[in-house]
């Protein structure tokens, strides 16, 4: 039972005990709502203790500020520290960054000088493939050349045989008409079966010199 | 005293909220706060370097030339009492595709390749039904190109690489006209007419695709057409052992 005529207060840890409610029991329940009442932490205060309010606001509040200055100086040492590091890990990045952008210009240069070597190699190449086919195409000339001239040449000494040929057979054939024309002038001294034997064997000379000579004439008109 | 009762309350909330909230706010700031940096890592380059094919080289042989270029030959005829020339092609390491009319009649054949090697010939066949001959070599040939599995197509694209005239080795280009019947009346079946220029000395040439195949070999010319024996015969005829007769020499 709440104490007549006064503040209810915080609600007891343990139910009073219920008893006869008397004037007299009813000072020391309040007394020791009181007490009760003002022990920390037991929510409002009755009406004793409403001039403690402020102080325990104090403190809490105190307490509150303090762990947030506390959490607050952590939080900055944490913030230092990972800025710093960020700070020293960007240096890194950008040395690192300075190298590679030294590295990429060096390579660019050396691939511009690749590059340009490999234009001149290739045009090299190309005067290379122009030469060996040039050259290619002299020694095939030069070979057809060869093959003509000495096909000339097995010519040249086939009118030359044919030539001696004709030569050999007209000068036998000559020879025999001579021969002929001394037997005729004086054919009473000879058989005329053996002159006119003589004259065929004549006649067979001039015609070997006469086919040898037209085919000296054919092989000339080729 | 009784209304003193709600403020305390008030307070007391106000003071629990507070407090909340800053608790709330440490704990969402401390999920918000950078974090330290890791390692440094040791390199940033990748090991791995991407390989480029540089431009221009998936036909070129270790001497720079093209593998066009490089399966052409020159064929000298020498003959009784007559000199000709014509083109070829390899067909495989020591065998050559001509004409039948290329390497007729002669007392010996000379070979050259695209870079002037003489290459020594071992024996000479000819075909009844086509102008084709199979030229046999002792040495082999720098290389040699696929025959296309089937004829092309009018309008296709065909170059020809041979030695006109017996002159320098010349790559011409040009389309598939049509087909025709041969007006030599040397081939059996239709052949192949291209507007690619072709000059005499460039019978035997191969005609090829843009694949760089065989579709065909040059046989002869007309005033602005050049006719082709097509690869369709030619592969005919290869799969035709009793196709080819050795070539008698000239007497």
């Amino acid at each position: 039972m709440p104490p007549p005529g006064g503040d209810p207060g915080p609600v007891p840890s343990r139910p009073p005990t219920p008893g006869p409610t008397t004037p007299q029991t009813s000072a020391p329940q309040a007394q020791a709502y009181q007490t009760a009442a003002a022990l920390p932490g037991t929510g409002a205060a009755g009406p004793t203790a409403g001039p403690r309010r402020p102080g325990r606001g104090r403190t809490v509040a105190i307490v509150l500020l303090s762990a947030l200055l506390l959490a607050a100086l952590a939080l900055a040492a944490y913030l230092l520290t990972t800025t710093r590091s960020w700070q020293d890990r960007s240096a890194e990045w950008e040395s690192v960054s300075r190298g590679l952008g030294e590295q990429v210009a060096q390579l660019g240069a050396d691939l511009d000088g690749a590059n340009a070597e490999l234009e001149s190699a290739r045009s090299q190449l190309t005067t290379a493939q122009d030469r060996i086919t040039a050259l290619a195409n002299e020694k095939a000339q030069l070979g057809d050349e060869n093959v003509a001239s000495q096909q000339y040449l097995d010519y040249q000494a086939r009118i030359s045989e044919a030539a001696g040929t004709v030569a050999a057979a007209l000068g036998q054939c000559t020879t025999a008409q001579d021969e002929l024309i001394g037997y005729l002038n004086n054919r009473d001294a000879y058989n005329p079966d053996d002159l006119a034997r003589f004259a065929t064997q004549v006649d067979d000379l001039c015609k070997v010199a006469t086919d040898a000579n037209t085919e000296l004439q054919q092989e000339l008109a080729q | 005293m009784r209304r003193a009762r709600p403020a305390t309350r008030g307070r007391r909330a106000l003071g629990v909220t507070l407090t909340a909230a800053l608790a709330a706010s440490l704990a969402a700031g401390c999920g918000a706060l950078p974090e330290l940096p890791g390692p440094m890592p040791t390199s940033v380059v990748p090991s791995f370097a991407a390989q480029v094919e540089p431009l221009g080289s998936e036909n070129l042989s270790p001497d720079g030339f093209d593998a066009v270029k490089r399966m052409a030959v020159r064929i000298r005829n020498v003959g009784c009492s007559s000199l000709s020339t014509g083109s070829g092609f390899a067909l495989d390491d020591r065998t050559l595709i001509t004409n039948k009319h290329v390497v007729e009649g002669s007392k010996s054949l000379q070979v050259l390749t695209y870079d002037g090697r003489d290459i020594q010939v071992e024996t000479a066949s000819a075909a009844g039904l086509a102008d084709l001959a199979i030229v046999r070599t002792s040495d082999d040939l720098p290389s040699a190109p696929t025959l296309a599995a089937a004829d092309p197509a009018q309008g296709d694209t065909v170059t020809v690489v041979g030695y006109p005239e017996g002159g320098q080795l010349t790559v011409t280009q040009g389309k598939v006209v049509g087909t025709a019947t041969d007006p030599l009346h040397e081939n059996l079946g239709q052949v192949l007419v291209t507007d690619a220029q072709v000059e005499p000395g460039s019978s035997g040439s191969a005609a090829l695709n843009e694949a760089g195949e065989v579709i065909g070999v040059v046989y002869a010319k007309s005033t602005d057409a050049s006719l082709l024996v097509p690869v369709s015969t030619l592969r005919s005829m290869l799969d035709d052992a009793s196709a080819f007769a050795t070539l008698p020499p000239c007497s």
